[in-house]
């Protein structure tokens, strides 16, 4: 994850526009970058473990190994870890760890089934407190609907089935994906895909206060496309309808959210489920 | 001139029956190239096809070419797409092959499948097409759910083999079993073992109790004890088993039972399952060890140590053996000692972070080689490799026909000596002449290249990961790799220059992927200009990045709807992932948005 100061935070916090992706070669056009560009690790990033022979160093400009359907979200019963970090030159690779294969995205080469089941197989399983103390921001989130994150993850670790959607961001080049089933209420969703995008939660109090993805007080909103192909804002159903309804998210700027008319309406109905 | 002169007094009948003789299907492709009467004999009295890549022809046009067809294979995604590198929505769509094959061949029979997207929809079509539907074989597919088994088990009258490996099955509750009917009695194989819900229990129980001809069951997790006891009674003619969750109380009926059935199953020569293995079950299983040619632990994190060491050292007959890393050095010395005829070993990693104190390193592997001189089939995942272990096991092991090695650290060198793995592998393409699928990692510079271009002759499919320092590297794969078939690169320096160095070798080649490596949009152009016979397809999801460049006007937008993003000017951009193979298809039609063929 990030090797982030507090300065950095700050910055992040004012800044909500920073554009992930370093390759140069893209069109990136108004989003101002403040702070280290952030980009998918891949081992090239690592200097090699032990001083070894000199090697061709590779092409700053070479992309990273990254598709939105290759990163594997903070999935706290996956056995997988983001691949998000911090990787300018100056604070090189922070916290994170060059021997772990983790950051590497599609790698180790095992089936995806076989990551599947072999994370989901014992249900009190170590690894899961392994996996927390890995987690280098530790988050646990605990949801104000009732369920705590280890009930969910167990409901989700019994029904055997993990949930990904695919999430973008406006400005974003790089999409990503997420296992919703990993999570027991919006705010573990968006307080992951914060630390996802931005590698840090908005507000230097962390989750606290709550995401500001949801409420509101960003440049970003956090919207959902359900079955019927409609986009709509995050956080106005039931948990578990919108598990069962959520195909695909969408961080989008606040401003294009307005145009879509993607507001609640109170007596919203929508494709036979009501709110309530 | 006079062979060919004669061949024609033959009357078709006999030169079919020649034919007959002929099941390799390369073999039968060759001789249909001789001349226009025998492709069309060949064609007509063709039974099996196998397609390895689904793009590479038209589904209508595979179809219309064989009529006479009873079985087909069929395989779509690249490989990487197993590693979540190939997005979803990227095709492989079985819809058009099982419609085609419903319109012109009749008489289709078997469908196997590999890497690809089903429907429920298309379950049901194939098995109301065919009736007499009798083998459905799908590996790492996904798309359909329990109901589009349910359709299958309810339309076939004599469904022989039902065998479901590692798919993602969306469940929708255990019923499916419910709706084999009860007038078929015709299974002899079903594996159901991937799928991660209940199963009606009690239907199984049926099931297998009016299938008489069961010679392969493999269950799932959620089959208690109980539940396989009672079916292991019902069929002592097994010969292939697959646990469900094996756990069970000391002294349980369920426990007893076990064993009694267990004794009985004498032919029983394949494990696998073993979910939740307690010590106390494995027990039972040692009886019946010293006959078995294959075993699976690679999904039993529980069996390790001293219980794994207990169940290994009886099976002396052991051809086939899959575990987790889990069993240590330590048990990979026990394997050693005691099966003496193993060919196939895959070693799992169980802890994907650091290295527990029970993991396997090179002192294993050389132990399993020093052991088991007809190893010739290798799957290792460790943490750490060196050159003089590998140059040993090579020596020891000059069989080899699969040797695929992870480290799971990209670019990690030789622990000893600091160096390159360049020797290590060199020395195993160096004396396994029969090499035919090779994956390497590891710390590695061009080196290793020149050896596997210089030996590696026999080579058929490439893995390379995080390896290499110049085009040069890739032009000695493609320069002296006469076998070549498919070349998956990602992570590695080559660039337009290694691209571009030998395009008519992709034309030899079922495939080649690229990703993360060093090439550009115009080096890809120019292989598709040169090419014509490949689909040089790059998948690139800049969707959001391209909304943004049309609100901003950036990209021009180009009515052809594959190019509207292409010719917005940049050629020099690097192109993440790039996917050719040759194919007589042309360009995909059912190529998504962020596929685009060049």
């Amino acid at each position: 994850m990030r090797g982030a100061t507090d300065d950095d935070v700050e910055e992040r916090g004012v800044e909500l526009g920073l554009s992930l992706g370093a390759n140069k070669n893209q069109n990136h056009t108004a989003t101002a970058r403040r702070g280290p560009p952030c980009r998918i690790l891949t081992a090239k990033d690592f200097p090699a473990s032990i001083a070894g022979p000199s090697r061709a160093s590779p092409s700053p400009s070479q992309s990273s190994s990254v598709s939105s359907s290759s990163v594997r979200a903070t999935d706290e019963d996956s056995g997988t870890d983001v691949v998000v970090g911090s990787t300018s030159p100056e604070t090189g690779s922070g916290s994170i760890n060059p021997s772990s294969s983790q950051t590497v995205v599609g790698w180790p080469p095992i089936k995806a089934f076989r990551m599947n089941s072999l994370f989901n197989l014992s249900k009190e399983e170590p690894a899961n407190n392994k996996l927390k103390k890995a987690n280098r921001k530790g988050h646990h989130v605990s949801c104000s609907n009732g369920h705590s994150l280890a009930e969910d993850q167990d409901k989700s670790q019994l029904s055997g089935r993990c949930l990904y959607v695919k999430v973008n961001m406006d400005g974003d080049p790089i999409g990503r994906k997420v296992d919703l089933h990993s999570h027991g209420c919006y705010e573990s969703l968006a307080i992951s895909l914060e630390l996802m995008f931005w590698g840090t939660t908005t507000s230097s109090t962390g989750y606290m206060n709550g995401s500001r993805l949801l409420d509101n007080s960003s440049e970003f909103v956090l919207t959902y496309k359900d079955k019927d192909g409609d986009w709509l804002l995050v956080g106005d159903v039931p948990w578990s309808m919108f598990l069962d309804t959520a195909k695909r998210l969408r961080i989008m700027r606040n401003s294009d959210a307005s145009m879509l008319s993607l507001r609640f309406q109170q007596t919203y109905v929508h494709g036979g489920h009501e709110q309530s | 001139m006079k062979v060919q002169s004669a061949m024609f007094y033959f009357p078709e009948e006999v030169i079919e029956h020649i034919f007959s003789f002929l099941t390799h299907h390369p073999d039968r492709n060759t001789v249909s190239t001789v001349c226009k009467a025998w492709y069309k004999i060949e064609r007509l009295s063709r039974c099996e096809v196998f397609v390895g890549n689904c793009y590479a022809i038209r589904p209508d046009r595979a179809a219309a070419r064989f009529p006479g067809l009873r079985s087909l294979t069929l395989k779509g995604k690249p490989h990487f797409a197993d590693f979540d590198l190939v997005p979803p929505d990227w095709g492989g769509l079985a819809g058009p092959w099982i419609e085609a094959m419903a319109r012109s061949c009749p008489n289709l029979e078997e469908l196997r499948m590999k890497r690809m997207v089903v429907s429920d929809e298309s379950l049901e079509l194939l098995v109301h097409a065919f009736p007499n539907f009798k083998a459905l074989v799908l590996v790492s597919c996904e798309g359909f759910s329990t109901d589009g088994l349910a359709a299958v088990a309810r339309s076939c009258k004599s469904l022989r083999e039902l065998d479901l490996q590692e798919n993602e099955i969306e469940d929708r509750g255990p019923r499916w079993l419910n709706s084999f009917p009860d007038m078929c009695t015709s299974l002899v194989s079903l594996n159901f073992a991937c799928l991660k819900g209940e199963v009606n229990l009690k239907s199984l129980e049926r099931l297998v109790c009016r299938s008489p001809n069961l010679k392969c069951l493999r269950l799932n997790r959620a089959v208690p004890v109980e539940t396989l006891a009672k079916i292991m009674n019902q069929c002592p003619n097994l010969e292939d088993l697959g646990t469900g969750s094996l756990l069970a109380d000391q002294f349980s009926e369920a426990y007893v039972s076990l064993i009694s059935a267990l004794q009985k199953c004498k032919k029983l020569r394949s494990l696998s399952g073993f979910w939740d293995a307690s010590p106390l079950c494995l027990l039972a299983v040692y009886p019946i060890c010293a006959n078995l040619t294959g075993l699976n632990l690679s999904y039993a994190p529980t069996v390790q140590g001293q219980d794994f060491i207990n169940l290994i050292q009886h099976c002396v007959k052991l051809l086939r053996l899959w575990v987790l890393d889990s069993v240590g050095d330590k048990g990979l010395a026990v394997v050693a000692s005691a099966c003496k005829e193993l060919q196939e070993l895959r070693v799992f990693p169980s802890d994907l972070f650091a290295a527990g104190p029970a993991t396997v390193t090179e002192e294993g592997l050389v132990a399993i080689s020093t052991g088991c001189p007809k190893l010739n089939s290798l799957l290792y995942f460790c943490h750490s490799m060196t050159n003089s272990a590998l140059i040993t096991v090579s020596k020891n092991c000059p069989n080899f026909t699969r040797f695929r090695l992870c480290i799971l650290e990209p670019r990690k060198p030789d622990p000893a000596t600091n160096e390159p793995l360049d020797e290590g592998f060199g020395a195993v393409v160096k004396t396994c002449k029969n090499l035919r699928r090779f994956s390497i990692s590891g710390l590695l510079t061009d080196q290793v290249f020149y050896y596997i271009g210089k030996y590696a002759k026999a080579l058929e499919m490439l893995s390379i990961a995080f390896a290499g320092d110049t085009d040069q590297g890739m032009t000695y794969v493609l320069n002296g790799c006469k076998n070549l078939r498919k070349l998956e690169i990602r992570d590695c320096p080559f660039g337009d220059g290694a691209l571009l160095a030998d395009v008519t070798k992709y034309e030899t080649m079922r495939s080649l992927w690229m990703s993360s490596c060093d090439i550009s949009l115009r080096g890809c152009k120019a292989l598709a200009t040169k090419m014509p016979s490949l689909n040089v397809e790059i998948i690139n999801e800049w969707e959001a990045e391209m909304e943004e460049n049309l609100n901003n006007g950036v990209a021009e937008v180009i009515s052809n709807n594959n190019n509207k993003h292409i010719n917005n000017g940049n050629d020099e951009r690097k192109v993440e992932k790039l996917y050719v193979y040759r194919t007589v298809g042309g360009p995909r039609t059912d190529a998504p948005d962020f596929v685009w063929t060049l």
